[in-house]
């Protein structure tokens, strides 16, 4: 079996330069490890067998990636690096963006993260090699490679991929209300809400859970975007908030916050207070106490 | 004999995607120059436009992930602005952190790119292994390595506490040692002084009349640092913070270059000076803004220049109209005096100088 070269040019289809920019630190600083994939970076679209492409896909790029693509030789892996070129991202819905990539090239790799971290980008592009491998031997890619680097180690205060306490959220929709990428939908089902993240449009802002009043979505350090492109659609936080059902009328209600609950009653145990029953059985449970 | 040469759109060693088209003579000196633009437009402000100002808050982050900090921070000063809100003293200083720090990391980023060009690998991989301490910096109290997200409407999201302020003065003490090795290293390397001397030279003159800015014009001579000629801010409100701006008259790459070590070395003054006297207070306004109609400009210096921004406001939850003039708009027509004359090699060098945003100029 003779060793394969990846060959790496990197195109750029409108992208803000953070992707960019991380893929110039990942390739040229030593703490990442790319060199360990024996990877070159190639002057000519010609020589290359591994794309790196950033970006949303600009209505002006598109003519000039696709007469890029007609230069490549046969079989080549496309690996999108950053949220904008797997989903568009943040720039979604404008009229200038014609992406999301896919819809013009197979892309083998997607690299979710606004912009992701060089271990993440490192990654992609070893799955992206070993897609290389396989195609080169004409073996077909298989549904799931196992992470290659195995260090997803970051500081607690990283931003990665978002997370919902499903006992603290009540369904108010602030997350979704100030979500600058749309990632974040919350559906209402007969007996409670459904509350989705899509990862791959999330830009790892960290709006939602500055706003949320409850502290229920949260960010958590996890960083482990580079997937295949069969799970673009998959990589979705999905959580449940159900309603209870009211033991006096047994109607269903949304409970209170636990979180919001604890602020307001500083001094009380908040799994004591009867919080059972529903908001107008309350009001007339109240009513009767004071003054029946 | 001429000939006509093109450059891009995508090349890889541009950073982002620009298309020359160059006619040469003989001895490979560049008689035209035409550039074409637009392949980074993403029709930004119109969807500024249908966001509303929370959202906004991080689309304007997104314009650039090199200057991602100014542009929320220029954002949200004039929502502020609109709504007659005063933003507390800690916040104001934490919002000048960031800025620095950021500042150091884009100038970084650019010489970085500039040894590359010039060949220089060796000088190149320093700058981006001291890059990484900032990016390190950034990660660990911002928590992303570009985009920050420090800006709310009157404040700030993030805190410092004892702990964290330790090792920003940490990071900055191991940086500032090799940063400064670093640009001795520039000055002494013959091979990088040949190939950027006299290259792409801007004289005072065209300077003074393309209207350039930030370390383009300190180059040529001219000082229009926003935070001492307008100054915001913190800058304003203690004007010992206003930095020492370094200029050069040679107007040449070098000149730039060496202009952005400057700015690097008064950015880390800058940061130790606020972090030595931090506030003490809020980081920002309990109650959340409310926005009137109004109209709002706004300037700041962004780590390539001025960067100036318009809001206009109706009193809804989104803006009617938000416009921003970035650096690089104007320091872009600059490169027309700059690239003619010289060898079509150092054309992409040339443009480097500039630190080219094309994402925020195209938006």
């Amino acid at each position: 079996m003779s060793e394969i070269i990846p060959k790496v040019f990197r195109i750029n289809t409108g992208s803000c330069n953070g992707c960019d920019v991380e893929f110039v630190a990942t390739a040229f600083v030593d703490k990442f490890h790319i060199e360990s994939l024996g990877v070159e970076l190639v002057e000519d679209v010609k020589d290359s067998n591994l794309l790196v492409i950033t970006g949303p896909l600009t209505a002006k790029s598109e003519p000039f990636l696709k007469k890029y693509l007609n230069q490549m030789k046969k079989p080549f892996v496309v690996v999108g690096v950053g949220t904008c070129s797997v989903s568009c991202g943040i720039f979604r819905d404008s009229y200038a963006i014609n992406g999301p990539l896919d819809k013009f090239v197979e892309v083998d790799v997607n690299v979710a993260g606004c912009p992701p971290r060089p271990q993440s980008i490192a990654e992609g592009i070893a799955k992206g090699v070993k897609v290389l491998n396989q195609k080169m031997h004409g073996e077909v890619t298989p549904k799931k490679i196992d992470t290659i680097f195995q260090d997803f180690s970051a500081p607690q205060t990283f931003r990665g991929k978002m997370a919902l306490h499903e006992g603290m959220c009540t369904g108010c929709r602030t997350c979704e209300t100030v979500c600058p990428s749309t990632a974040i939908k919350i559906s209402k089902t007969d007996d409670g809400f459904t509350h989705n993240i899509w990862h791959n449009s999330c830009c790892y802002c960290g709006n939602c859970a500055y706003f949320c009043p409850t502290g229920a979505i949260h960010s958590t350090n996890n960083f482990d975007t580079a997937k295949l492109s069969n799970h673009k659609y998959t990589d979705i936080n999905i959580a449940h908030i159900e309603y209870e059902t009211c033991t006096k009328c047994q109607e269903k209600f949304m409970p209170p916050s636990r979180g919001l609950l604890g602020k307001a009653y500083v001094h009380d145990d908040v799994n004591k207070l009867n919080a059972k029953i529903c908001p107008s059985c309350r009001k007339e449970a109240n009513f009767k106490r004071m003054y029946a | 004999m001429s000939e006509k040469i093109t450059i891009g759109p995508f090349n890889p060693e541009l950073e982002e995607s620009v298309y020359f088209k160059l006619v040469v003579d003989e001895n490979r000196v560049v008689e035209e120059v035409e550039l074409i633009n637009g392949f980074i437009h993403r029709g930004m402000e119109s969807l500024a436009t249908k966001k509303n100002f929370m959202q906004n808050l991080i689309l304007t982050e997104r314009v650039c992930s090199l200057c991602s900090n100014n542009h929320p921070f220029t954002y949200s000063l004039a929502v502020e602005k609109i709504a007659g809100v005063e933003v507390p003293l800690r916040g104001e200083a934490l919002r000048v952190i960031a800025d620095e720090v950021k500042r150091v990391a884009s100038d970084l980023f650019n010489l970085s790119m500039l040894t590359h060009l010039a060949h220089r690998h060796d000088l190149m991989k320093e700058t981006l292994e001291i890059r990484e301490y900032m990016q390190d910096l950034k990660e660990t109290i911002w928590g992303n390595r570009m985009d920050m997200s420090v800006n709310i409407l009157t404040g700030t999201k993030y805190n410092l506490n004892d702990e964290k302020v330790t090792f920003i003065l940490k990071t900055l003490n191991e940086a500032e040692p090799r940063i400064k090795a670093l640009q001795k290293a520039y000055q002494n390397d013959a091979v990088f002084k040949d190939k950027t001397v006299g290259v792409g030279i801007l004289p005072y003159e065209d300077a003074l009349e393309i209207g350039v800015t930030g370390p383009v014009a300190r180059g040529s001579g001219v000082n229009n640092d926003v935070r001492v000629k307008a100054p915001y801010s913190l800058y304003a409100l203690r004007p010992s913070l206003q930095p020492k701006v370094t200029t050069y008259e040679e107007g040449d790459v070098y000149a730039r270059a060496m202009v952005r070590f400057g700015d690097i070395i008064e950015a880390i003054r800058i940061i130790r000076d606020v972090v030595a006297d931090l506030p003490e207070g809020d980081t920002y306004l309990e109650k959340r803004p409310h926005i009137p109609a109004g109209e709002a400009v706004v300037r700041t210096e962004a780590p390539r220049g001025e960067l100036i921004y318009y809001l206009k406001t109706d009193g809804s939850q989104k803006p009617v109209r938000m416009r921003w003039k970035v650096p690089t708009y104007s320091n872009w027509e600059a490169l027309k005096v700059m690239i003619k004359g010289d060898k079509v090699d150092n054309v992409t060098m040339i443009l480097n100088s500039i630190d080219p945003c094309i994402s925020c100029t195209e938006r």
